[in-house]
């Protein structure tokens, strides 16, 4: 086997409070995927932000094809031949495609002006090696779907000639359909002999691509790096969460009570077309369909973010208006954003201003915010949801990808509401902690909480819901109950039915 | 559980290099040097007296920086500050001697000027949707339209003894406004760093769309703030006429620009989400300090507002590389 492109020695690195890496040692190979996993929090995007050169270490080498090298900072390491995607992306949406993956190394003529043609002309080619010829390099990237952009990402990094390519959680937020194209395009890479390191929460990916497992707990290395043919799924969790757990989903059967929610032809501008379904105390129900169906967009509506136009929304048999948040909460209805970044989150404010931000009116006295109260509640979710943060003060943006999510969840949840919307609540979270949030959907419905979760995994939405509704094209095309609700009839139902005839892949394309 | 008492007793030893890591620290530090260095230059400066000729002067623009810090930490800005001073004070000068209007009374029709005048630039942005900066600037010409027609560039002088009270004053050893303005400060402070209402001004600095979406008031809470910004200038105004004795149209023209300097320098981000109270009397106190001990130092008056200019960018720096270790 190849020797190693790069290699990590004893690598440590702190943040206050934190032992973020403890003599981390990992390597990687030409042509191989390697998958890093851990737990929130576990230090895995620290320790490739070290390998770009994002952040220093306080201690340990780094090697680079056996030499010792260091990495000041990011563009440093882009000519080293390291490119990383990060857990976010990060491109300009206003700028063209071509421009985004050559942003800050144009190609330009000797007296430094930037030539449109050449640069159009090579993102043209470096988009078909990944064969996404479909993409338009003179479009913007607004508008993109999230797989074509981050398609451009992967594009932006080739164009770097990276010999190692850095995955932090690619398939979070893609549909099947661009998970498959994103396989795709790794395996590809991989037989060209670049060197993939590959972060996920999802466990059956590892699987599917990688040749190499290492896991991270707590900053350390648990064991050492194995062949993904010497290992399963229960041993690899078991190695992350130090337990071994049972993560099939909780779901207890449960007694529907009477009706707190119920919407009648709802219409908001196209996406939300005569939409009418009832939810029940006690019960989950699954809102399926395919990315564009409307679904956080029926949300929204429902949260007051954009009134319904038309149609009526009955809160326990009352007719209601729900005009903004502030409505929908007065009414007792939550919703957990999808994008935690844009909508969830005061990303430089500290965890406790976070978490009570939706309920700070009842913790005043006077107007004055009642500290104790504050901490109290705020220790009450941290434990609840096991947020890893080294102190409630700790400002938001310095906690790991899932433990923000966390964050936005443990906010709504401390507001108790009667209906409870969940938008992708699962997103970036590990799989101990996956759950654990199941367990506490589950508590929730068993104590009357009605709850309405958005998921684009079809698993996460079979397994959890009493009921499921199925969205296509703005509108509720099909309803099913728990024992009905199989992959197959839940698929053709987002699909519609012609085009199950069309599309072979049709088990593959659904979000 | 354990990272958490890890970074309790690693805390402990750093408290006072961490404190003065914050900009307020910086710019006390700042502050100290430039008291001593005044003083060494000049023995008129460092005088009890002088020192509390000095809050006369300063506490207008006080009053108009503590509404101003909590509007730029909301993410906004209002230029039109000096404008709603002058307009203000215009109209209490004209509905006392013209419309004869009792002196008191006068005084609520300059306190209500400045809160309509707020009111209107609070309605433009939270409701209307005008960008603060494209409104307040509208605004800026618009009131000062107003002072100047409204006076029509006449003076109102000839104030009774009494009124003088207000403007200059003293309580015991104090000038009457600066112990005005202490009592503002701190329920400022207490309003912007223990109240929800305050918590909602940071939330929405920060990510408005995030605030919204958590069910805060944004329209409201903007609202508020500009229209608090209005009866602060409104309240400078009386201070000011009693100060000065004269009602002037062309009042504090220019005076915005020292209210945003003390708030930058005092660490409030331009951008929203961050800033203090504190923090903004500190920056104002530097330039106050800086302008009088210049002034007694024999430096000419253009010249203090470079040093002042440095001293802004001084601050800025010092803090960043503090910042960043
Ligand atoms: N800039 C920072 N300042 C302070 N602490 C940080 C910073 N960046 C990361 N940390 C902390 O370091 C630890 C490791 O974080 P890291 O982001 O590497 O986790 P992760 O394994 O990528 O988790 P996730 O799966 O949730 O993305 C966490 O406890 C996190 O809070
Ligand atoms: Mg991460």
């Amino acid at each position: 086997m190849a020797p190693p492109i790069i290699e990590l020695r004893e690598i440590s690195k702190s943040f206050p409070g934190v032992q973020a890496l403890d003599r981390v040692s990992f390597e990687v190979r030409e042509g191989e995927v390697h998958a890093l996993l851990g737990e929130n929090g576990a230090g895995k995007s620290t320790l490739i932000k070290i390998l770009t050169g994002a952040h220093q270490p306080d201690s340990g080498t780094i090697l680079l094809r056996g030499q010792p090298i260091t990495i000041p900072d990011t563009r440093h390491g882009l000519k080293l031949g390291i490119a990383a995607i990060y857990q976010e992306l990060s491109l300009y949406p206003d700028l063209s495609v071509a421009e985004n993956i050559f942003m800050g190394h144009q190609p330009s003529n000797r007296f430094g002006v930037v030539s449109w043609r050449q640069m159009q002309q090579r993102a043209r080619a470096i988009l078909h090696e990944l064969d996404a010829d479909d993409l338009d390099v003179s479009r913007p990237v607004r508008g993109l779907s999230v797989g074509n952009q981050q398609r451009v990402e992967i594009a932006k990094a080739l164009s770097h000639d990276a010999r190692i390519l850095i995955m932090d959680e690619p398939t979070a937020a893609l549909t099947q359909h661009d998970v498959d194209r994103l396989f795709e395009i790794v395996r590809r890479l991989r037989a060209r002999g670049v060197a993939i390191i590959y972060i996920t929460h999802r466990l059956e990916e590892v699987f599917l691509l990688a040749d190499r497992v290492t896991v991270l707990r707590d900053g350390r290395v648990v064991g050492e790096t194995m062949h993904v043919s010497q290992t399963n799924q229960a041993e690899l969790v078991r190695m992350m969460v130090g337990r071994t757990l049972d993560t099939f989903f909780p779901k207890d059967a449960a007694e529907p009570g009477e009706v707190v929610l119920e919407a009648r032809n709802l219409s908001y501008g196209r996406t939300t077309r005569n939409v009418s379904f009832v939810l029940r105390r006690g019960e989950i129900v699954g809102l399926a369909g395919l990315v564009g169906a409307g679904r956080s967009e029926l949300a929204q509506v429902l949260f007051g973010i954009t009134p319904a136009e038309s149609g009526e929304i009955r809160v326990e048999g009352k007719p209601v208006r729900i005009r903004n948040p502030r409505e929908a909460m007065a009414l007792g209805i939550a919703y957990v954003p999808e994008d935690r970044k844009l909508q969830g989150l005061l990303l430089r404010m500290n965890v406790r201003e976070n978490t009570t931000l939706a309920v700070l009116r009842q913790l005043l006295r006077y107007g004055f915010v009642d500290d104790a109260a504050e901490m109290r509640l705020t220790q009450e979710y941290v434990d609840r949801l096991q947020i890893r943060t080294p102190s409630q003060m700790q400002q938001v943006a310095n906690l790991s990808g899932g433990n923000q999510q966390k964050v936005v969840l443990a906010k709504w949840l401390a507001a108790k509401p009667k209906v409870l919307i969940l938008d992708e609540p699962t997103r970036g979270i590990d799989v101990g902690a996956k759950a654990e949030i199941h367990r506490l959907m589950n508590t929730l419905a068993q104590q009357g909480m009605a709850i309405l979760m958005i998921s684009s995994e079809l698993p996460e939405v079979l397994g959890m819901s009493d009921r499921v509704l199925v969205m296509r094209q703005g509108t509720i095309v099909a309803e099913f109950d728990r024992a009905h609700a199989t992959q197959e009839a839940v698929i053709a139902a987002a699909m519609g039915a012609d085009a199950l005839h069309t599309t072979p892949a049709a088990s593959t394309t659904l979000t | 559980m354990t990272t958490e008492t890890r970074a309790a007793t690693s805390a402990q030893p750093s408290r006072l290099l961490s404190a003065l890591r914050t900009q307020e620290g910086v710019l006390f530090l700042v502050l100290v040097v430039i008291v001593i260095v005044l003083s060494l230059l000049s023995d008129r400066f460092l005088t009890v007296n002088n020192l509390l000729n000095q809050t006369r002067l300063f506490t207008e623009t006080a009053l108009l920086a503590l509404p101003m810090t909590l509007i730029i930490i909301s993410g906004g800005i209002d230029l039109s500050v000096g404008s709603m001073l002058a307009w203000s004070a215009v109209m209490l000068g004209f509905s006392w001697q013209l419309l004869g209007l009792p002196l008191p009374l006068a005084v609520v029709v300059c306190l209500l000027t400045g809160a309509i005048g707020g009111a209107i630039n609070g309605a433009l942005i939270a409701y209307v949707r005008v960008p603060p900066l494209i409104a307040t600037l509208a605004t800026l010409a618009i009131y000062r339209g107003f002072s100047f027609g409204i006076s029509q560039a006449r003076s109102a002088r000839g104030f009774p003894e009494e009124f003088a009270f207000w403007g200059q004053g003293q309580v015991g050893p104090f000038p009457t406004q600066f112990l005005i303005l202490v009592v503002l400060i701190v329920a400022m402070h207490l309003l912007l760093a223990r109240t929800g209402f305050g918590r909602w001004v940071y939330a929405i600095g920060n990510n408005e769309l995030a605030a919204r979406y958590s069910g805060i008031p944004v329209e409201r809470v903007k609202f508020t703030l500009y229209t608090l910004s209005g009866l602060m200038a409104g309240l400078a105004a009386f201070i000011f006429t009693s100060r000065v004795t004269t009602t002037r149209a062309d009042a504090a023209t220019g005076l915005e620009l020292d209210v945003i300097a003390a708030v930058v320098l005092g660490g409030t981000s331009i951008f929203g989400g961050s800033g203090s109270i504190i923090g903004t009397m500190l920056g104002l106190v530097i330039i106050t300090l800086l302008r009088n001990g210049l002034l007694l130092t024999g430096v000419k008056g253009d010249a203090t507002f470079m040093v002042i200019g440095l001293v802004l960018i001084a601050a800025v720096l010092i803090n960043n590389l503090v910042r960043r270790r």
